[in-house]
C-alpha cells in the first residue's frame, strides 16, 4: 500500500488506558467542533449525521482528537433508501418477497462508518447520505487505510463513487458485472448470467456418457 | 550492443534489443525487471479460493494484491428476502469455521432491536458453544497452516481433535457445521442430558492434545525458521488497516471484545487475553494456542454455573413455536408436539403457522453488534424498517478486513513466505466473499 499514513500511536503499553466517554460526552465533543451536525441516540448507540462536505474533516477530527481517539474504522457499509412509497408485497421470479416500509421524497444511499477507539473503549457511528441517482462521496482512505476494501465493496454493491480512492474497482462481483446488486431496485434472482458456455446441463441421471465427453 | 530506445511513439520505454552482447549488459539495461505472477484462486496454499497477484523482483515479493469474490454468494442480499429466523440459517454459512459466532452476532443484534432478554441458561450455553467453536476454528488453523508448511502430522492431528468438537455440535444441534442452533430469542433446542459429560470429556482430552502440538511445533526448527520474523505487523499498522483478533493481540494490544464489550454474560467468567509483542507469524501461533487454553477455562467455569430453566424467551409472539426433538438425521419436530397442534389445539396450530410462515416483526432501527470471532471483530450492522424481514444486514467480516494487511506483511519476503503470511492471517473465504 502506497499511503503510509501516520495514525494515532497507541499508548506506550498498548493498554486500554483511556477512560471511555459516555455517548452524551462524545455527542457534546463532536457538536462543539461541528455545531451544524445532527446526532441521535437509539438502542444504546450514537449516530452522528454528517454531510458529504464535512465527512473528511469529521473523521480526521475523530481520529486525531485526544479525547475521541478513534484509532480504527471498524466498519463501513451502505444502505439504499429508494425514493417514493414502498410497501412491496410480491415480486415475480424470486424465491421470497421483500417487505419494507420506506417513504422518502428523495432516494438516498446512506453510508455508515463505525468509529472505534480501542484505547478508550468506546464507539459510535457516522452516517452520511448521498443522492442515489449520482451517488458520490469523498474517500476516507487517506485517514483510515482500512476503508480501501470497504469503499470498493460499497461501490460494488451501491454504485457510490468515492473521490480520491486509489483503486475503485468492483471487489466481490465480477469485473464486468452490470448494476449494483444491493440497491433496492435490483431484484434477487431472475438476472441473466452472461457466462460463456452456459449450455443447459442436464441432471446427472439424464446425462449420456457421450455428451459428457463431448 | 544493447540499447534502450527512447520511445518515439508506440514503442515502450523499456523495450530491449539484444544483439549479441554480454548477459550482464542486458540485465543492466533492463530498467524494471519485476514480474507479475498469479497465485490462485485454485492453489493448495491459499486457504480456499483466494487469488493473489504477486509482483516479484526475482524471488522477493514487492507487492501482493489479494483478489477476492470467487465465493460470493449474496447472503446479505438473500437475507433481505427472508424472515429474521431464516436469516440465522444463512449467516451461519458465511464463515464456515465459526458458524456459531455468526449466528450469535446476528441474534444479539436482532435481540437488541427487539429489546428482549434471553434466558440465562441459553446465554451460558451460547458461551460454551461459541468457545468450543473458537477452539475448533483454531485447530483448523493449526491443521491447514501446518499442512501448508509441510507438516502433515499437524494437519491430521488438528482435524482429528476438531472432529471431537464437531461431534459435540452434532449431538446438540444435529449438524456438524452450519447449525442454525442459536436463534433470535434463545436456542433452537435445549442441550441433551449428557451435554455436561460430553463437554467434560473434551476438556479432559484437549489440554493433553495441545501439549502434543506444542511438543511437535514449539521447538521444531523448520516451524521456527519458517514463522519467526515473517509477516511482521505492528500495532499502529493494525489500527490503520483495521486488523483485529489474534493478529492485533500478537502485536501487543490486549484488545478483545469479550473483555471490552462483553456479550452473553461472558464478563462473569475469569480469563486472560494472551498477547505477544513480536507481531510475527510465530507470535500469532503462540497467541492462538494460548487462546484455546483460555477458551477451555471459560467453558469449565460456564459448565459449573449452567443454570436450569428455558432456553427460549417466554414471549409467544417471538419464540419459535415448535417443540423440537433430536433424531438420528438432525433436528425435527417433536411427535408429541405435532399431535398437540394437529389434534388438540386449533389456536396452537394457527400460532405455529403464522410464526413459521410470516415470522415476527422487529422494530425499526439500526444496530451494530460486534463480537470476538476466532479471527477478530465480527460485526453485524442491521437495519430494520419494522417488518418481518431485515431491510439490510451488512457483515463486517474480520477475514475480509484482515486480508488487506497481506500486502504489507509479505512485501520484502520471499515468495514462499507469502504462504506463511496468508496462513497466519487465517482468512476464511466463505467469510471474505459472503
Amino acid at each position: 500500500m502506497s499511503d503510509r499514513q501516520t495514525t494515532n500511536v497507541p499508548d506506550a503499553d498498548h493498554g486500554l488506558t483511556g477512560v471511555a466517554m459516555s455517548l452524551e460526552a462524545i455527542e457534546r465533543r463532536v457538536q462543539t467542533r461541528f455545531p451544524s451536525l445532527a446526532t441521535d441516540i437509539a438502542f444504546g448507540e450514537l449516530t452522528v449525521h454528517a454531510t458529504p462536505d464535512t465527512l473528511v474533516d469529521l473523521l480526521g477530527y475523530c481520529r486525531d482528537d485526544a479525547q475521541l481517539s478513534c484509532e480504527m474504522l471498524a466498519d463501513l457499509s451502505g444502505v439504499h433508501w429508494p425514493a417514493g412509497e414502498h410497501i412491496i408485497d410480491r415480486q415475480p421470479s424470486t424465491t421470497g418477497w421483500p417487505e419494507y416500509r420506506v417513504s422518502r421524497e428523495r432516494g438516498v444511499v446512506e453510508v455508515l462508518y463505525v468509529l472505534r477507539s480501542m484505547t478508550r473503549n468506546h464507539w459510535f457511528r457516522v452516517s452520511v447520505g448521498t443522492d442515489d441517482e449520482q451517488p458520490r462521496l469523498p474517500s476516507v482512505v487517506d485517514i483510515y487505510p482500512t476503508a480501501n476494501f470497504h469503499e470498493r465493496e460499497v461501490y460494488d454493491f451501491f454504485g457510490v463513487e468515492f473521490d480520491g480512492h486509489p483503486d475503485l474497482t468492483r471487489i466481490l462481483m465480477p469485473d464486468d458485472w452490470v448494476g449494483h446488486p444491493h440497491r433496492k431496485d435490483y431484484p434477487l434472482g431472475g438476472v441473466d448470467i452472461p457466462y460463456k458456455n452456459d449450455k443447459y446441463i442436464p441432471p446427472p441421471d439424464e446425462r449420456k456418457l457421450r455428451e459428457v465427453i463431448r | 550492443m544493447t540499447t534502450t530506445e527512447p520511445a518515439p511513439g508506440g514503442v515502450p520505454d523499456n523495450e530491449i534489443f539484444v544483439d549479441g552482447a554480454d548477459w550482464e549488459d542486458v540485465v543492466d539495461a533492463v530498467v524494471d525487471d519485476t514480474i507479475t505472477v498469479n497465485m490462485g484462486p485454485q492453489h493448495p496454499s491459499t486457504h480456499g479460493v483466494l487469488r493473489l497477484v504477486l509482483e516479484l523482483d526475482g524471488e522477493t515479493v514487492l507487492r501482493v494484491k489479494p483478489v477476492v469474490g470467487y465465493l460470493h454468494t449474496g447472503i446479505e442480499k438473500n437475507a433481505e428476502y427472508r424472515t429474521w429466523v431464516q436469516g440465522t440459517t444463512f449467516f451461519t454459512r458465511m464463515d464456515y469455521l465459526a458458524p456459531l459466532h455468526n449466528e450469535l452476532a446476528f441474534c444479539l443484534g436482532t435481540e437488541r432491536l427487539l429489546g428482549i432478554e434471553v434466558p440465562e441458561r441459553a446465554q451460558v450455553i451460547r458461551v460454551i458453544m461459541t468457545e468450543f467453536n473458537r477452539i475448533a476454528s483454531h485447530l483448523v488453523w493449526l491443521a491447514t497452516g501446518g499442512m501448508e508448511l509441510g507438516s502433515t502430522t499437524m494437519m491430521t492431528a488438528g482435524f482429528r481433535e476438531r472432529e471431537h468438537i464437531l461431534d459435540l455440535f452434532e449431538s446438540q444441534s444435529g449438524l456438524r457445521m452450519n447449525h442454525a442452533y442459536i436463534r433470535p430469542g434463545g436456542l433452537a433446542i435445549d442441550v441433551t442430558d449428557d451435554f455436561t459429560q460430553r463437554c467434560e470429556a473434551l476438556l479432559e482430552l484437549l489440554p493433553k492434545k495441545i501439549v502434543e502440538y506444542e511438543d511437535l511445533l514449539l521447538r521444531n526448527p523448520i516451524w521456527n525458521d519458517r514463522l519467526r520474523g515473517i509477516g511482521i505487523i505492528d500495532a499502529e499498522r493494525c489500527y490503520a488497516l483495521g486488523v483485529t483478533g489474534p493478529l492485533l493481540r500478537a502485536a501487543g494490544v490486549p484488545y478483545d471484545l469479550r473483555k471490552a464489550q462483553p456479550y452473553s454474560g461472558i464478563e462473569r467468567f475469569d480469563f486472560d487475553v494472551p498477547t505477544e509483542t513480536a507481531g510475527d507469524s510465530f507470535a500469532r501461533f503462540l497467541v492462538r494456542i494460548e487462546e484455546m487454553r483460555q477458551s477451555m477455562r471459560i467453558i469449565r467455569q460456564a459448565l459449573d454455573v449452567l443454570p436450569g430453566g428455558p432456553v427460549m424467551v417466554e414471549d409467544r409472539e417471538i419464540a419459535w413455536p415448535s417443540q423440537q426433538a433430536l433424531g438420528p438425521d438432525g433436528i425435527g419436530n417433536d411427535p408429541e408436539y405435532i399431535r398437540h397442534i394437529m389434534g388438540e389445539s386449533m389456536e396452537s396450530l394457527i400460532n405455529h403457522f403464522k410464526l413459521v410462515t410470516q415470522g415476527f416483526t422487529v422494530p425499526a432501527g439500526q444496530v451494530y453488534e460486534a463480537i470476538e470471532s476466532p479471527r477478530g471483530e465480527l460485526g453485524y450492522a442491521i437495519t430494520s424498517t419494522g417488518t418481518n424481514k431485515p431491510y439490510r444486514v451488512h457483515v463486517r467480516e474480520p477475514s475480509f478486513v484482515n486480508l488487506q494487511a497481506a500486502d504489507e506483511m509479505s512485501s520484502g519476503h520471499m515468495v514462499s513466505d507469502v504462504v506463511v503470511v496468508v496462513a497466519s492471517l487465517d482468512p476464511v473465504m466463505g467469510g471474505v466473499d459472503r
